[in-house]
């Protein structure tokens, strides 16, 4: 804030016998300080627009002198197109009707060049008639500027936070994305090199021959799986993902999805509770959401501990819920869960590349479904529920 | 003839163990697998291996759990390959202080070499050769 300077005695009354305590009892005192303010343009405007006095501050400020200003009507000070607007009748009207306006915008300097200008207007009545305004008015270019430039500097600084946390973001992402890719390759590369060791010692038979095919096939399929996994993270990333919505039944889709993992669990592992349940949905992308959390929670928990899945019908249409009683998470941790490359913390041992619960809550979104996770802390089991649409002309209508 | 070297090959990837303990058997070596810490823990009951070629990153039990599960032990610990495709794969030796590392992926001759590096020494006897 700049100091509002106050010219000395060079104004001092003729006299010479009066002193400033004098004078400051004297109507002549209020003029003498007005005229003194030299960031402040402060004169009288007359009830119909017309400039009445002028202090040393207004021609500092408007670069005009009294004399060519007392008696011009306040439009000189606007440029074009507020006057075209209306705008100085209309500040005046405001504050003869409410007492004060305030009016901020640019105006024009004597020389043609503009500044922005910080005024209020305030109506002088007097026994209830009006005798005019009282206008002040501060140059506010520079503060504005400096305003303007440290508004820049933000953006500029929030730009380049986001773009640091992008960048770290890809390199989360490669190291994580190779690592996973690394394990399958290496399967690969181990099969193959197994089998040509075999034959070069001479012991490849058909047995070893249809193992390491096996092994191979495995491995190639591993890696082709983690790459649609990468493909639809971007996807859905980018939100380009369609969805084909059809009648299914998610109790069919669940018991597909748990017989695959059937095969290499302890029987009994995995229980379920599966009610007929049928929804419009796009059956592909559901089992991928099904099986992302089968997964999880067989992953997060220890053989031979139980895992329930369960799917009925509710309110909106289908629950499908997803119970363990592995690791669970502690609150602090529930946002970042659902984010991409998240993992929990308390299981960085467990493979993966962290995507699956992400890409389950953008295929649930993308149903106008809800997915969420409990859990009563560490060590203490996670429950996941997805509750999706019965159908999705219902969700346009209802979110439109 | 002194009884075949004992390896142990712990990893979740059930490709690479059964791959990796075919081939050793085939190079003389006395192999068991198993899929992570835990399991490893009851192979080594009243089995002593004379290394173990262990994966970092496994689930139930990872490297870390299952060396400080094997350093509690009274009998000597034996000694660690590590075999991974994690990162950091140089601190997590140290920390595990294992004898050798080697990332995935990896040559198959490498590992089998590194195998034989490691054990040879230890009975004061040359390692078997093919």
């Amino acid at each position: 804030m700049a100091v509002t300077q106050i010219r000395p005695a060079e104004r001092a009354p003729a006299t010479g016998k009066r002193t400033l305590a004098d004078l400051a009892h004297g109507p002549e005192a209020i003029r003498l300080l007005v005229d003194a303010v030299l960031d402040y343009a402060i004169f009288l405007i007359g009830p119909d627009g017309h400039v009445l006095t002028w202090n040393q501050g207004a021609e500092r400020i408007k670069g005009y002198r009294a004399s060519e200003v007392i008696g011009k009507h306040i439009s000189i000070f606007y440029t074009p197109e507020d006057v075209e607007a209306g705008r100085p009748e209309r500040i005046l009207r405001q504050a003869a009707r409410s007492g004060r306006a305030d009016d901020e915008g640019w105006r024009l300097r004597k020389d043609g060049t503009s500044f922005w200008a910080d005024a209020s207007v305030h109506a002088l009545y007097d026994h209830g008639r009006l005798y005019g305004f009282a206008k002040i008015t501060r140059d506010m270019t520079e503060a504005r500027a400096a305003a303007e430039r440290e508004r820049q500097l933000a953006v500029e600084r929030e730009a380049r936070l986001a773009a640091e946390e992008a960048l770290r973001a890809r390199d989360r992402f490669l190291s994580i994305a190779s690592h996973e890719l690394k394990t399958p390759v290496a399967s690969l590369q181990l099969a193959v090199d197994a089998l040509l060791m075999s034959r070069e010692r001479g012991v490849l038979d058909q047995g070893r021959i249809e193992r390491g095919l096996e092994r191979i096939e495995r491995a190639v399929r591993r890696m082709s799986a983690l790459l649609v996994e990468l493909l639809d993270v971007s996807r859905l990333e980018r939100g380009s993902t369609e969805f084909r919505f059809a009648e299914v039944d998610i109790s069919g889709i669940a018991e597909e999805v748990i017989d695959r993992f059937a095969g290499v669990e302890p029987n009994g592992r995995i229980q379920f509770d599966l009610k007929p349940t049928v929804i419009e949905a796009d059956g592909a992308r559901i089992e991928q959401v099904i099986s992302n959390l089968l997964d999880n929670a067989l992953k997060y928990s220890a053989r031979p501990q139980p895992v329930h899945v369960r799917i009925k019908h509710s309110k909106q249409g289908a629950l499908i819920e997803v119970r363990d009683k592995g690791v669970g998470f502690s609150l602090d941790r529930k946002d970042g869960l659902f984010e991409p490359f998240s993992r929990g913390d308390n299981s960085v041992s467990v493979p993966g590349m962290g995507l699956g619960l992400f890409i389950s809550r953008e295929i649930v979104a993308g149903h106008g479904g809800q997915i969420s996770a409990e859990s009563a802390g560490d060590g203490k089991g996670t429950t996941f529920r997805v509750t999706l649409p019965a159908n999705q002309a219902d969700r346009t209508n209802g979110s439109g | 003839m002194a009884p075949a070297r004992r390896v142990l090959v712990v990893d979740d990837d059930e490709g690479l163990r059964e791959t990796l303990g075919e081939v050793l058997t085939d190079d003389g070596f006395d192999v068991r697998v198993a899929w992570n810490g835990r399991d490893a823990l009851e192979k080594l009951d009243g089995w002593n291996a004379d290394v173990v070629i262990l994966d970092v990153m496994m689930p139930v039990m990872d490297a870390f759990g299952f060396q400080s599960a094997l350093d509690e032990r009274p009998e000597p610990s034996p000694p660690v390959i590590l075999l991974s495709a994690a990162p950091g794969l140089a601190s997590a030796a140290s920390e595990l202080g294992a004898v050798s590392v080697i990332s995935k992926p990896f040559h198959l001759q490498d590992l089998i070499a590194e195998v034989r590096r490691v054990v040879g020494p230890m009975d004061g006897t040359a390692p078997t050769g093919v």
